[in-house]
């Protein structure tokens, strides 16, 4: 088992190899990529300067300080992680980049934009830092503050939001109900962690203990009704489903999953029926072609720009994501399929797969239920907001207002996935041996 | 040596597209190695630090929940992305409201239109990059082809036939394997060809001799519905669509195809329809017809003939027909016959016949899943049981009854066809479809010996000629915008019983004056050149 548990920097470093080759390749791709897009932006008036490369220069220092204080740390936890956040996040940089985010009038504004990326690699970082070696079940000493943090957030949300596109947006610069999805996550977690065993307890099998569920069910009826105050239909879809997910796992009853689906039927059907809204949205998505200039607009634009990309796209920066309203931020994907075509959406969903398969592989190995199931939530979270922004975006379900993670403008989301990824690399770090195992069973 | 001058500089030389390719193919190859990659190292890599899982049933379920979401969006994405042209709606949203230069729906090379003898009525042109439609015909074919514009849309048959000109409905297994192709390269997709029945020749016949008159001429066969000629004017250049063509309230009323959307008072060509009504009920007459005129009431003006006013113009007194029986009386055009008959008959019979003959519908003469190019038949409004001079006014096709020029040219090829209408088709390929038995045969030939009768001594007799039977009759129909309209409608040869040798034709000229003068030697005209041209015995 030694070779498992290194003790100097030195056996981190061989073990490590994989990693650092791969952000190698990583590194090559996103400059590669940027290449393609100096190429493409280069006109008469405007040759490409040293502070186009800015982006790059941040971009590649910063996964050598990631791999480097994994390395000193003796960090034993995850490298494929690492490497397909990594490449994600090198495809945000250049998305970004080709969208103009960099394009600020003061030196100040585009250092905030450049800087964005490695500082939330940086947060991605501190985190692991702070929760490894088993440090991250402190987190689950109180399931309670998380749902008061998270009903603080809404709050928070609620007091400053302001009506934007339907849907309420935080007036600054931090989107608050980003944040939910790991307060959530880590109040479920605790909560289901520590109450497992009342939760399996079913009453002849085929009714719910509702004495164990009411804490549960209470707080989340107060967050649900205010998310939808909000019209935030995505993320009740999200947090549902990593509900569900949860409780499935950690009481060992698939009766909640079938309970789940149920009541998310019906409760979707009922929500239909009130929200003018989203009503709005199903019918964009059932019928595009009765109102192509107002309602569809935006998604048929987006379908015209990945027809025309084809199978081999336009080719990075030489497509129009200009004609797809707001393609920054959900439609992002869009831009991706009319730039790299149908074979590079493929390739970066290979990566997302990637990316979820390993957080749930991890997920299934923790002994620890908080870790197991703290690690399955989290990557809920990234899975079904990935499937609800590109299945939106391809018009297969409708659509959300969901970024896509890791890629999309956005510096709450981006900082909220970071962190996630950064507490599932603590957690597959692993617990230190000899303590802790049988103690946190019964808590 | 400075790398960024270097690299800017490479990027204004010609071989930088050239290079551009080769990178984004080398972005492509980075992806995929660093895929290999990760597969090859995954041993390397594996979760040391936690235990093994006990078994494999939750990753694989992982595995296939995962697969099958992210699968589900990847091929439908691929039903938009590739395969987006079998998608008619998708193609002309793009074609329509996509500025993008590059998107291949602005490349389709749309499918030909040709007439019956594979002559073009619609072409494909590229200049810079886009495809511009080209009419070689001008505004003959505007209305029945229509025009396919990126900003004005598709109309006529560019329209309802659109997916098929895109290319968007493979028939054959070629067609699939240009879509493969089109999948793979996106160069050059190819739309597919429609062959119509219209003539060519005989349709830029029927357009000049409307010469700039409002008007409409239809021509079709009456066995299987084959239209010959479907001519409205005035027309517009569908090579040159001029804005100004769509303003609401343009007097000419460009737009509008009148052969199938136009609806007209009928005048004495629904006659025809009374006089079937007649023969299946049995009542062919005789009549007594007062020279002084018919009415129902006292209150109402009479229904005179047109000889009465002929005959008082002159100065003289008109001693009028006497007793007339049916097939005089259509011969003559006597409106009091025919007001008198049709009370006769009364308003039950009337209603009926009406709905017998496809009054008040709409009838597709080429349709898809997309859209389709219809004509309406007549309307004639509800007449009260009490109003028994609306009655006598709508039985000479006066009042409030319209017909469309297409719906008289139905209702002709039917009596030539003896009794039964068939549907008219525009598309080659379209099989021929039967609408309805208007009447029987018999009665059909009866119409057919009485419609003889107006050429041969009737008012139409003046179109009489050796070497083409014509049968027909004419209509001159008061409206209230000022002239009479001119109608005739009919059908030849007249004495032969070959449904497929056999042109039936309904003219209408707006305002043209008596039905006798204009546009039956319009009808005979157009006869005699389909003679000519080999589409008459």
């Amino acid at each position: 088992m030694t070779a498992a548990n290194p003790t100097s920097w030195q056996e981190t470093w061989t073990a490590r190899a994989p990693e650092r080759h791969w952000l190698l390749l990583c590194g090559f791709a996103v400059s590669v990529g940027f290449l393609l897009i100096f190429g493409a932006q280069r006109s008469v008036e405007r040759l490409i300067e040293a502070r186009d490369l800015l982006p790059l220069a941040l971009y590649v220092p910063s996964l050598i300080v990631v791999h480097l204080t994994l390395v000193a740390v003796r960090f034993r936890g995850d490298q494929l992680l690492v490497a397909a956040v990594a490449l994600l996040s090198g495809l945000g940089i250049l998305m970004h980049y080709r969208l103009g985010a960099f394009a600020a009038d003061t030196l100040a504004g585009a250092l905030r934009q450049y800087a964005l990326y490695p500082a939330c690699m940086g947060a991605m970082l501190l985190v692991t830092l702070a929760a490894m070696r088993g440090r991250y079940r402190h987190l689950a000493a109180s399931p309670w503050l998380w749902a008061l943090v998270s009903l603080g957030l809404l709050a928070a949300l609620v007091v400053t939001g302001q009506r934007y596109r339907g849907a309420i947006y935080a007036a600054g610069f931090l989107t608050p109900s980003e944040f939910l999805k790991l307060s959530v996550v880590l109040y479920l977690a605790a909560f289901i962690a520590a109450r497992a065993a009342a939760l399996g307890a079913w009453r002849y099998g085929v009714l719910p203990p509702a004495r164990a569920l009411l804490p549960l069910v209470a707080v989340w009826l107060v967050l649900c009704a205010l998310l939808l105050w909000q019209r935030d239909l995505g993320m009740v879809a999200i947090l549902n489903v990593v509900l569900l997910l949860l409780l499935t796992l950690g009481s060992g009853r698939i009766g909640y999953f079938l309970l789940g689906l149920a009541v998310a039927v019906g409760g979707s059907l009922i929500l239909l029926r009130f929200f003018s809204h989203s009503a709005r949205r199903i019918d964009a998505w059932l019928n595009p072609f009765t109102d192509p200039t107002g309602a569809s607009w935006q998604l048929l634009q987006g379908l015209s720009g990945m027809y025309s990309g084809g199978l081999w796209g336009q080719g990075f920066g030489a497509g129009n994501p200009e004609y797809i309203p707001i393609a920054a931020s959900d439609f992002v994907y869009a831009v991706v399929g009319e730039e790299l075509g149908f074979f590079g959406s493929v390739l970066v969903v290979l990566f997302f797969l990637l990316l979820f398969q390993r957080g749930f592989a991890i997920a299934l190995r923790c002994r620890g239920l908080f870790a197991r199931l703290l690690a399955a939530g989290l990557t809920a979270v990234l899975a079904v907001q990935t499937f609800l922004n590109i299945g939106g975006v391809t018009k297969l379900i409708p659509l959300t207002g969901l970024t896509l993670p890791f890629i999309s403008q956005g510096g709450s989301s981006l900082l909220a996935s970071l962190m996630a990824v950064g507490l599932l690399l603590a957690i597959s770090d692993g617990e230190p041996k000899g303590r802790g195992r049988t103690k946190r069973r019964k808590a | 040596m400075n790398p960024l001058a270097t690299f800017n500089t490479l990027i204004d030389s010609p071989a930088w597209p050239t290079l551009q390719l080769g990178l984004h193919g080398l972005f492509f190859l980075a992806f995929l190695y660093l895929l290999k990659r990760l597969f090859d190292l995954r041993r390397a890599a594996v979760l040391k630090a936690l235990p093994k899982p006990k078994s494999m049933v939750g990753g694989g379920l992982v595995l296939l929940v995962l697969g099958v979401a992210f699968g589900a969006v990847l091929a439908y994405q691929a039903s938009w992305q590739l395969m987006g042209m079998t998608r008619p709606d998708f193609i002309a949203f793009m074609q329509t409201y996509d500025r993008r230069q590059f998107n291949p729906a602005h490349r389709i090379a749309r499918g030909r239109i040709a007439d019956r003898r594979g002559r073009v009525l619609a072409d494909s042109d590229e200049a810079e990059g886009r495809v511009r439609r080209v009419y070689p015909y001008g505004p003959v074919f505007a209305h029945v082809i229509g025009y396919q514009d990126p900003t004005f849309g598709a109309t006529g048959l560019e329209g309802s036939a659109n997916a098929h000109l895109n290319g968007s409905t493979p028939a054959d297994l070629r067609a699939w394997r240009d879509l493969g192709q089109q999948v793979i390269t996106q160069r050059e997709p190819r739309g597919q060809d429609l062959v119509l029945t219209l003539d060519a020749d005989l349709q830029r016949l029927a357009f000049a001799a409307l010469d700039g008159r409002a008007g409409a001429v239809v021509m079709l066969r009456p066995g299987d519905g084959a239209v010959r000629v479907l001519a409205s004017a005035p027309a517009f250049d569908p090579n040159r669509l001029d804005p100004a063509l769509f303003k609401p309230g343009d007097p000419n009323a460009r737009l509008l195809n009148r052969a199938l959307q136009g609806r007209y008072p009928p005048g004495s060509t629904f006659k025809l329809v009374v006089a079937a009504e007649a023969l299946a009920a049995g009542q062919t007459g005789p009549l007594y017809c007062e020279a002084q005129g018919f009415t129902t009431s006292a209150r109402y003006p009479l229904i005179r003939d047109h000889d009465y006013y002929t005959a008082r113009r002159a100065g003289l007194t008109w001693k009028g027909h006497g007793s007339l029986g049916l097939s005089r009386a259509l011969a003559e055009s006597c409106n009091v016959f025919f007001a008198k008959l049709g009370v006769q008959l009364g308003h039950e019979r009337f209603a009926a016949t009406l709905n017998n003959f496809l009054f008040g519908q709409r009838i597709p003469l080429h349709s898809s899943a997309y859209g389709s190019l219809t004509m309406v038949t007549g309307e004639a409004p509800r007449i009260a049981k009490s109003d028994q001079y609306g009655l006598a006014q709508a039985s000479i096709g006066q009042g409030r009854v319209l017909m469309s020029p297409a719906h008289l040219a139905l209702i002709t090829a039917a009596i030539a066809n003896d009794g039964l209408a068939v549907k008219p088709r525009l598309v080659a390929s379209d099989e021929p479809e039967a609408l309805a038995r208007l009447m029987t045969a018999t009665q059909a030939r009866q119409l057919q010996q009485m419609m003889r009768r107006v050429v041969t001594e009737g008012t139409a007799r003046g179109i009489a000629m050796p070497g083409l039977a014509i049968a027909g009759k004419t209509g001159t129909a008061q409206n209230s915008d000022g002239a009479p309209h001119s109608w005739f409608v009919g059908f030849a040869p007249a004495d032969r019983r070959a449904p497929e040798q056999t042109l039936a034709i309904a003219v209408l000229v707006e305002q043209g004056g008596y039905g006798s003068a204009v546009a039956a030697p319009l009808a005979r005209d157009l006869l005699l050149q389909a003679q000519q041209l080999g589409l008459l015995p």
